[in-house]
Order: C-alpha cells, then sequence, then structure tokens
C-alpha cells in the first residue's frame, strides 16, 4: 500500500510539469477552408458580371455608343446584361463581407480589402486609398476612384452622375422608373468588372498560398472587430438613414447593417477556430469573449430587423447606435487583445 | 512523520507554487459594469422614443447594479469617486423623469468612464497591498486605446500582473507598469474623446456632443493628479473648469461657448503628457524622427521639378514620413519641452512649415534648408543616448520604406517600386546588417537575398520588379521580407528557446540533487548498526532544513535580481558571468574526483567525530550531525540558486521553474530507489553523463553571455566570414557566428578539458608516493 502511494506520487510529479507543456489545439486551417469557399463563390459571381458587362459593352459599341439608340433598340438584351451584372454584384456583395473580417485581418491579404472594399479614392485619402487606376476602352483613365465594389454599385445604380450616361431604363420592364434605372457608362462598366474579377482571382491565389497562423486569427479579431464606427458611419450617410439627402454613392443597395452582420458572422468563425486556445488559458473569458460576440452581432441584427420592417432610424441615431456598437467592440478587441498577449502571441502592426 | 514523506511534501510545495492564482468568477465587476453601462444606454434610447417610465426604471437598475455590485469597494478605496458616482447615477435617474436628454447623455458618458477611474484605483490599491487576485479582477474593467490596423490595444498592464503573479516584478514595478498603460489609454481617449465631441458640434449631433464632453471630463479626472503634478494646482483647477464649462455648453445647445472653451482645451493640453516615454520608447521615437525626417527631402526632391510636382508617389512618400517624424516629434514634445522649451517651439514650427511647403509645391532648395535647420536643432536637442543605433526604429523607417514598393506596383510604376527597394536596402546597410550577420548570418543572408535575386523558394524583389511581376507575387515577397524582419527583431533581442532554458535548469538541478542524494546516501549507509541507525533523522532533518534553506535563498536572491533589475540588459550580463563562474566551479569539482573522494571522507571524518563510537547522544552532537546533513546538501543548492538566476533573468522565472520541477523531479526518483527500494544505480557513469552535461551548458552559458555583451556594447563584434550557423543553434546552443562568441566557448571547452587532465595528473601524482611507500 505504502509503496503504491509512493509510485502514485511519482507519477503525479510526472504529471504536473507535463501538464505546463500541454497546448490547447486549435483549427485555424477552418479559417482557410471558410476563405476559400466564399472567394470560390466570388469568382464565379465575378464572372458572370464581367461577361455581363462586356455583353453590356458589346451592345453599346453595336450602338456606337448611343445610349438613348441602345435602350430604344437592344431593350430585352440590354436589360439581361444589366440585370444579370445586378444580380452577380447583390451576391457578390454579401458574400466577400462575410470574409471581409479575414481579408482585412490578415495582413498578407488587407490590401486586397482596400481595393475591393473598404479603400476611398486616392483624392480622399492621398496615402491610404486604393492603388489600382481604371484605364478604359475608350483611353480613358480614372486614376485610384476608390474600392471596386463602391464603383461597381454606383455604376450599376446610377448613384455617381460621372459613371452613368443619364439614360433612364426601366430595366424591370415594370413601367415605372424605379431607384438605380438608368444605363451606366459601358467601358467604365467593363473596366471595373474586369479589374474586380482579376482582383478576386489575384485574392484567390495570394490566399491559396496563405498558411493561417494563430497570430493571423487572432490580429484579425483584433484589428476588425473594432471597425463597428466604420460601418455605422457608412451607413449614417447611407440613403438607408440620410434618404434622398444621401451624398453617399456606395451602400444604395444593401443596407450596411446587413454587411456588419456578416462581417461579424465571419469574425465568429474566427474566433471559433482559436476559441480553444483561449479556453486554455481563462474558460470564463473565453465564453465571455463568445457571448460578447454573438450579443453584438444580435443588436446588430435587431436594428437591421427593424429597418427591414419600415423603420427609419435619423442619423442622430444611427450614430447613437454605431457609438454604442463601437463602443462594445472596442471592449471585445482589447480582452482578446490581452489573451494574445498572455499566450505570447504577437500581433503585427 | 517519515523524513521521505517530508522530502514530498516540500516537493509537492513547490509544484504548487504552479497552480495559477485563479480568480473567482462570482464577483465579476467588468461585467457588472457593463450591464450599468448598458442599462444607460437602454435608458437614453428610451428616452430617444419618448418613454421616460422605462428610461427611469432604466437608470434604477444602473443605480441598483453600482449599490449592490460596486459600491462596496469603490467606497472603500476612494471614496471621493465614490460619492461623484452615486450622485450622478441619482440625477441620471432625475434626468430620465424629467426627459433631460442631453443631460442624461453627458452624465452617462461620465459615469462610464468614472467606473473606469474607479478600477483603476482599485487596481493600484490592489497591487500595493499584494492582492493580486483582486488586481486581476478589477483590471479588465478598463477601456484601450482604438485598435485600428495599424496599432494594437496595449497589453502592458495585463503582462505587468501576469509578471507580478510569476515574480519577475515587484509589486512597485508593477504598478508602474498597470498606471502607465492606463494612464496612456485614458489621455489617447480624452483626445479622441474631445474630437468626437466636436465632430458631432459640427454634425450637428447634440447627443453625441453631450456625451463626449461628459467622457472627455470624465477621462480628464482620471489624469487630473498627473496634469496638477506637471503644471501645478491653479493650472489644474482652471482646466477642470474648462471641461465642466465644456459640458455645460454641451448641454446647453450654446455652440460658441462649446467652440471656444474646445478651442481653449486644445492649445491648454499641447505637450501634456500623463505618462512620460521610457527611456527605451524615447530612443525610438528619436530614431523615427531622425530618420524620418532625412527621407522627406530625399522623396520630395524627386517628385517636383521647377514648381511642378512630377510624381505623385514621391510627394505622397515625402508625406508620409512628414507625418512618421511629427508623430515621433509629438510623443517626444513633454521630454523636449522639458530640455529646451525654445528649441522645441522652433523645431515644431518647422515641422509644420515642412509640411506647408510640401502642400504648396515650394522650392525643394527651401524645403531642404527647413530639414536642415530642424535636423541641427534636434541633433542639439536630443540626448546622445537616444541617438545611438537603435535596431526597432532602423526597422521601422526599412518597413515603411518597402510599404512604397508595394504602392508603386499596385500602380504600375516599376521604376518607383526599384527606387524604393532601393531605398530600404540602403537603410538596411546603414546599420542593422552589420548586426544582424554578426548574431543571424543566416538571416541577414535570406533578407538580402529577398532584396535582390530570391532564394530557392520565392524569387527576390529586384528579380520580381525587373519583370514586372503581378502584384501578388510582389506581396509574397515582401510578406516574406517582412516575416524575416519580424524574426530579426527577435534576433536582435536575443532570447533563448524556453525549452532550451527549461533543459538547461533540469540538468542542473538533477546534477546537483544527485550529487546530495549521494552524499546523503553515503552518510546513511555508513550509520549501519541498530544503535547508529538511531542518527539518521538527525541528518535527514539537516537536509531537509537545508532543502527550505535552499529555498530561502531563492527567494532573497531573486528579491535582490528583482532589485537591480533597472540595470536591464547589463545585470543579464553580470550575472550570467557569476552563473559561468559556477559552472566552472561544479566542472572542476566534478573532474577533480580527488575533491570528491575527499569531500565525501571529510563528511565521513566529520560523523565519526561526531560519534566517536559512542551510543548515547548529546545535544551538541545531535546539532552537530544536523548541520552536517544540511552542509552536505545546502552546498549544492546554493550553487544551484546562484546559477539559476542567471536563466531566470534570461527567460523568466516560470520557464525556469519548469526546469526545476523536472530536476526535482528526477532527482527524487533517484532518491526513492536509493532510499526507499534501497537500489544501487549506476551513480558513476550518472555522474558522468550529467558532467558532459553540464560541459554543454557551459558552452550554451558563455555562448549567450558574449551575445548578451555584445548587445549591450561590452564586447565588438566581428563576423565569422562564410561561416552561417542556424539561428536555432543560437537559441538552442548559444552559437552565434561571431570571432568573439566562438573563440571564448573555445577556451572556456579547452579550459574544462585541461581541468580534466589536471585532476588526472594530481591523481597519479598522489598515487605514485603511496605505491612507494607500499613497495618500499
Amino acid at each position: 500500500m505504502k509503496r503504491m502511494l509512493w509510485i502514485g506520487l511519482l507519477m503525479g510529479l510526472f504529471v504536473l510539469p507535463m501538464g505546463l507543456f500541454a497546448q490547447e489545439t486549435t483549427d485555424v486551417g477552418a479559417i482557410k477552408t471558410y476563405l476559400m469557399t466564399n472567394v470560390t463563390a466570388l469568382q464565379t459571381h465575378a464572372t458572370r458580371l464581367e461577361q455581363a458587362a462586356l455583353d453590356y459593352y458589346n451592345l453599346a459599341e453595336t450602338a456606337g455608343f448611343d445610349y438613348a439608340a441602345l435602350w430604344s433598340n437592344e431593350r430585352v438584351e440590354t436589360s439581361v446584361a444589366l440585370l444579370t451584372a445586378k444580380d452577380a454584384w447583390l451576391i457578390a456583395s454579401p458574400l466577400y463581407e462575410q470574409v471581409e473580417g479575414v481579408v482585412a485581418g490578415v495582413p498578407l491579404l488587407s490590401q486586397f480589402d482596400v481595393e475591393l472594399d473598404a479603400g476611398v479614392s486616392g483624392a480622399e485619402d492621398p496615402e491610404g486609398g486604393v492603388r489600382f487606376n481604371l484605364t478604359l476602352r475608350d483611353g480613358r483613365t480614372l486614376e485610384r476612384p476608390g474600392n471596386l465594389f463602391g464603383v461597381l454599385e454606383s455604376t450599376l445604380w446610377g448613384t455617381r452622375e460621372a459613371y452613368t450616361t443619364g439614360v433612364r431604363a426601366d430595366l424591370n420592364l415594370n413601367s415605372s422608373a424605379d431607384f438605380g434605372e438608368t444605363l451606366p457608362d459601358a467601358a467604365l462598366l467593363l473596366a471595373a468588372a474586369e479589374t474586380f474579377r482579376a482582383t478576386i482571382d489575384d485574392l484567390y491565389q495570394t490566399a491559396e498560398g496563405w498558411t493561417p497562423t494563430v497570430e493571423d486569427a487572432f490580429t484579425a479579431l483584433v484589428v476588425m472587430v473594432p471597425t463597428m464606427s466604420e460601418y455605422f458611419g457608412s451607413w449614417r450617410e447611407s440613403r438607408f438613414v440620410a434618404g434622398d439627402d444621401a451624398t453617399q454613392a456606395e451602400f444604395v443597395v444593401i443596407s450596411r447593417l446587413a454587411d456588419i452582420r456578416d462581417i461579424l458572422g465571419g469574425l465568429i468563425v474566427i474566433y471559433d477556430s482559436v476559441s480553444p486556445l483561449i479556453e486554455g488559458v481563462d474558460p470564463a473569458q473565453n465564453s465571455q469573449i463568445r457571448q460578447d460576440l454573438i450579443d453584438l452581432q444580435t443588436y446588430v441584427n435587431d436594428l437591421y430587423t427593424q429597418e427591414q420592417e419600415g423603420r427609419v432610424f435619423t442619423p442622430e441615431e444611427a450614430d447613437l447606435f454605431g457609438n454604442e456598437a463601437q463602443g462594445r467592440a472596442q471592449g471585445i478587441a482589447g480582452q482578446i487583445a490581452q489573451i494574445a498577449a498572455l499566450l505570447n502571441i504577437a500581433l503585427p502592426e | 512523520m517519515k523524513p521521505y514523506l517530508i522530502l514530498c511534501i516540500l516537493l509537492l510545495g513547490i509544484g504548487g507554487m504552479f497552480t495559477r492564482v485563479v480568480a473567482t468568477s462570482a464577483n465579476n465587476p467588468p461585467q457588472h459594469a457593463e450591464s450599468l453601462r448598458q442599462a444607460l444606454f437602454n435608458a437614453q434610447v428610451s428616452l430617444l422614443n419618448g418613454d421616460r417610465s422605462a428610461a427611469e426604471d432604466a437608470t434604477r437598475t444602473a443605480q441598483q447594479l453600482y449599490q449592490q455590485q460596486l459600491q462596496p469597494i469603490a467606497q472603500s478605496i476612494t471614496p471621493d469617486l465614490d460619492s461623484r458616482v452615486s450622485v450622478a447615477l441619482g440625477q441620471a435617474v432625475l434626468q430620465a423623469q424629467t426627459g433631460e436628454t442631453l443631460a442624461l447623455a453627458a452624465n452617462r458618458g461620465q459615469i462610464t468612464i468614472d467606473l473606469l477611474n474607479i478600477s483603476a484605483e482599485v487596481v493600484y490599491a490592489a497591487i500595493e497591498r499584494g492582492d493580486l487576485e483582486t488586481a486581476l479582477l478589477w483590471l479588465p474593467l478598463r477601456d484601450f486605446r482604438v485598435s485600428t490596423r495599424f496599432s494594437r490595444p496595449s497589453t502592458q498592464a495585463t503582462r505587468a500582473l501576469e509578471q507580478l503573479q510569476t515574480g519577475r516584478l515587484d509589486p512597485a514595478q508593477a504598478l508602474s507598469l498597470v498606471r502607465s498603460d492606463l494612464m496612456d489609454t485614458y489621455q489617447a481617449q480624452l483626445t479622441l474623446s474631445l474630437q468626437r465631441a466636436d465632430e458631432a458640434a459640427e454634425r450637428g449631433f447634440s447627443l453625441r456632443q453631450a456625451e463626449e464632453s461628459g467622457r472627455a471630463a470624465a477621462y480628464f479626472e482620471i489624469l487630473a493628479p498627473a496634469y496638477g503634478d506637471q503644471y501645478g494646482t491653479t493650472a489644474l483647477s482652471a482646466r477642470q473648469a474648462d471641461f465642466t464649462a465644456l459640458v455645460t455648453a454641451a448641454i446647453g445647445g450654446d455652440q460658441t461657448a462649446f467652440s471656444a472653451t474646445y478651442t481653449q482645451l486644445q492649445t491648454t493640453l499641447i505637450g501634456f503628457r500623463a505618462v512620460p516615454l521610457s527611456e527605451e520608447e524615447a530612443a525610438r521615437r528619436a530614431g523615427q524622427l531622425v530618420r524620418f525626417l532625412a527621407l522627406v527631402p530625399i522623396e520630395y526632391e524627386r517628385g517636383v521639378r521647377h514648381g511642378v510636382v512630377i510624381n505623385d508617389i514621391e510627394i505622397q512618400e515625402a508625406f508620409t514620413f512628414q507625418a512618421g517624424a511629427n508623430a515621433a516629434f509629438n510623443d517626444l514634445q513633454s521630454r523636449l519641452i522639458a530640455l529646451d522649451p525654445v528649441k522645441t517651439d522652433q523645431i515644431r514650427s518647422l515641422l509644420a512649415e515642412i509640411r506647408l511647403k510640401i502642400e504648396t509645391t515650394a522650392d525643394p532648395n527651401h524645403l531642404r534648408a527647413d530639414v536642415d535647420q530642424a535636423q541641427q536643432l534636434i541633433a542639439g536637442l536630443l540626448p546622445p543616448e537616444w541617438l545611438q543605433g537603435n535596431a526597432g526604429s532602423d526597422l521601422d523607417v526599412i518597413l515603411s520604406v518597402l510599404d512604397q514598393v508595394e504602392v508603386a506596383v499596385v500602380q504600375g510604376e516599376y521604376a518607383l517600386a526599384e527606387s524604393a527597394r532601393l531605398e530600404a536596402y540602403a537603410l538596411l546597410e546603414l546599420g542593422l546588417e552589420q548586426r544582424l550577420r554578426g548574431f543571424a548570418p543566416e538571416l541577414a543572408i535570406q533578407i538580402e537575398s529577398l532584396f535582390w535575386q530570391g532564394t530557392a523558394e520565392r524569387p527576390g524583389l529586384a528579380v520580381l520588379l525587373a519583370n514586372r511581376a503581378a502584384l501578388s507575387e510582389v506581396r509574397q515577397t515582401l510578406n516574406q521580407l517582412k516575416i524575416a524582419f519580424d524574426e530579426a527583431e527577435l534576433i536582435l533581442g536575443g532570447a533563448s528557446a524556453p525549452e532550451a532554458v527549461i533543459g538547461n535548469a533540469s540538468v542542473i538541478v538533477f546534477r546537483e540533487g544527485l550529487e546530495a542524494v549521494l552524499i546523503l546516501a553515503s552518510l546513511l549507509a555508513s550509520l549501519r548498526s541498530a544503535e547508529e541507525k538511531r542518527y539518521r533523522d538527525r541528518l535527514i532533518l539537516g537536509a531537509g532544513l537545508a532543502f527550505i534553506a535552499t529555498a530561502l535563498t531563492w527567494v532573497i536572491a531573486h528579491r535582490l535580481l528583482v532589485f537591480l533589475l533597472p540595470l536591464g540588459e547589463r545585470l543579464e550580463a553580470i550575472v550570467s558571468l557569476i552563473a559561468i563562474a559556477v559552472l566552472l566551479v561544479i566542472m572542476n569539482w566534478f573532474f577533480h574526483k580527488v575533491y570528491w573522494t575527499g569531500w565525501l571522507a571529510n563528511f565521513h571524518t566529520r560523523k565519526r567525530q561526531l560519534l566517536g563510537g559512542r551510543v548515547t547522544i548529546t545535544l551538541s552532537q545531535t546539532f552537530g550531525l544536523v548541520l552536517l546533513g544540511f552542509t552536505s546538501i545546502y552546498r549544492e543548492g546554493f550553487e544551484t540558486v546562484l546559477f539559476l538566476q542567471s536563466l531566470v533573468l534570461e527567460a523568466g522565472i516560470m520557464v525556469v521553474l519548469q526546469g526545476v520541477a523536472l530536476g526535482l523531479l528526477g532527482t527524487a526518483a533517484v532518491g526513492f530507489i536509493t532510499f526507499k527500494l534501497q537500489m544501487r544505480l549506476p551513480y558513476k557513469k550518472m555522474l558522468i553523463v550529467t558532467g558532459v552535461m553540464i560541459c554543454l551548458v557551459l558552452l550554451t552559458m558563455i555562448g549567450h553571455t558574449v551575445h548578451v555583451m555584445q548587445v549591450i556594447g561590452w564586447l565588438p563584434i566581428t563576423p565569422i566570414q562564410g561561416v552561417f550557423i542556424p539561428y536555432w543553434m543560437g537559441q538552442w546552443f548559444g552559437l552565434f557566428a561571431t570571432w568573439q562568441g566562438i573563440l571564448l566557448q573555445i577556451v572556456a571547452l579547452i579550459v574544462v578539458i585541461g581541468s580534466y587532465f589536471l585532476a588526472e595528473y594530481q591523481t597519479k601524482q598522489h598515487r605514485q608516493p603511496t605505491r612507494q611507500s607500499v613497495a618500499s
């Protein structure tokens, strides 16, 4: 009995240090799977959009870029091309938002977010704005015009005067002039769609060569969670809140609240991939952070639901709700950064 | 109680040191504060919706939460703040009842930040009285600097508490770091709240304007003691009055008064820094200021010809470097004002003038003249130690220039990308590369390859840019370069692999433990007769006391170390030298079997003198036997403690304690087999194997010590050309390709081997006369 006690004690002494070396397992590979699945789907719709833009360009070219004549003579073909392009954009946008947390949060990929969805024009921000130029087939060049989702949206829905032809077109053939029913500048639409598809392809290739690390996952969370104020800011300025007074050409089709909800969904996927690691450091904090993320997503979704049900928020209310979301997000990101520090995970700046 | 059991309890006691301090979740101040904050937000939303009753209910919920969950400790630690919050919560209820939306918004902002103030005070008090559990519980109730794509929330306070918990910091040091993190954060938040209040005023968002004004006023209250210390009580009272006026103007909708007060605050808060920069941070910022400023005219001259911008990107780069220099200057400003307010003001004006000249496309010569003047002022103002080479600031500038390569490629400007690449490479060559070649030549080669022709895995930047490669290709190489620079920063920091430290600590502890077990076993075994066996307990008691004394020695040595921590890397070098001396003594002891035999014989002689063949035992004999047991073990313990302090400095106490645990585990196993199972182990072989392992530890230690001494400039760095040693060998075995490191390791090896042959020679000399006397 005594001997057994001794053996037990010795085994205990062996087990104690072993426990110190034990590491929780994480599955950061799931982040890449999630990203690649979405980017593959994005490629499909970027290609559809590019093809539709090319079809529209060919129609316009045939009409000698006389858009009034084009609408008069090729009504059905023009409608099909533009509605296909819009449909592709409407599917691509949320697909991207779902992975924006990963793209924008991983240093290797973050520039793609600037070009695709987050960057303003070079004129607005010479240092941080988008870096590409759009070279049109007719020889015009749009220098650093702003992110591609935004350029495509304002071109397809005619919210930026310079990108449209001014020709109204009842694309859905319902005999009324609905919002966004104007013919876009075909050369601009094609250049933007081609650059968009090429950028998505580039993103795919770069992401394929990317091996996600725990550092990537933590960086993405700490960088992307506290961006609520930016998104709420664009929501506040969009026509969903400002109505006809809106000066913003983007975010006119899908409410920014839906984007925020999708982004948070992607961030929860990332969090789940590192959650076992955090559980090993502080189980209570782990469940608290996850709950806070879900609460934040629920909070945004509640606002979106109210909006869908017809509530029109005032800009001041949008500001108040955005500030609340930002405060919560900042706290969550701060706590994740503390856990990263305790795990000795470096978050590159 | 059996002596073995005592030993086990002691071992388990040390094991218990590894257990975490687990905070109870029943009391969760951050969660209660968040619930309170959300209740106040709900009250605000209810007022917006015109529902005063719901707003009142929500404010009462907030009040109850405070009274039940947070007030008890707030009242005891910081009664003034408690009173302020209690009053504010009472006002919130009234404001909800009367529908004073703006007043509630300002009050809500103030209460939220006051809770952070309370938390900070609770944490400080807890650290001061050594109540780590409370500090850990309350610290998460804090704010963080706004995290962006380019900056991360500070983790200094969290790390400080962790280091306090693991004994790497004493309470005073931890308190200073926690305070510095929180003050720095709240100063940044104060600036941000003021800006937001102003932006909200411009947009006509009165709710937000009131809330941010309330927050700004409360943030200033957190910083008020520091402001009072630096500017005096009169100025402090004036600023507090300004903040009160700001809040009043925001609530009253008086935009003229708001604007005037805002401007007044912006002006009077210039140069105020609640937490002065540390010397290391100041040196880093100084390096950035000097390097970024030097790059401004270079970029600008490339971008402008005859008053016309010929290259946008170069102008953007000039803007970027000017902004970088300006940011570094702002961080240093309060320190510089203390050195020379006039010169500081001149530099500030020149920096603004330089920006204006870039904006207005001024003559490059005029801009160059401003930069030269600013550089002269800076050189005369900054302390020389700030201007010494700093790997961190070098890296900042190189990475910043590399970003410009990417920008140029995105725009299809490959010639400009090439220009930026050359610039980054030139910066690398200026200083960083020499150090890197000394410590990690393989990495230096890799970095150089990535700049030029590339590695087997990745084409280099020069090749990619010459071939106008796709952006994704360029990005991947840039990313590789950034990873390599991260590693370079790590190497220049010079840390050992934790596993290597654990291994080294365990070898030493096991080796010394083995010696202790053998001495004790030898002494115990010599007490064979039934009468003598009774004395064994005294010896074991002495050994147990030695164990406790070793633990106490550890505590004293560690406290001494903590006291000397401000010496920084110099302390590491000094303690490493002591550790090497200890190791050399151990090695000498190991090889001189004469000493070993003599040492054992000495114990036996002392034992015989004490007992003298007597059966009854006196008090003095008891004391003598206890002392014999004590000295036989404590000598080993003392050596171990001294040696381990060097590892503590290198890798931290927790890492070293893991090695100690492993070593003790091995010792306990040998002790168990020897004492309990009465089995004989191949002790001689074990001593030889552990001796060889200690020899390796000695060589590793010498390599690391030379590395540290080179980092702090006590030894020169002479790279061995053509020799590449992987970095992991540096981390594990202290092998760095510098002549100084390698030669000293060879010298140490010669000393150890020489010591062995000397010992052999002495043994032979000792035997010869004995043989001769036997023969005669």
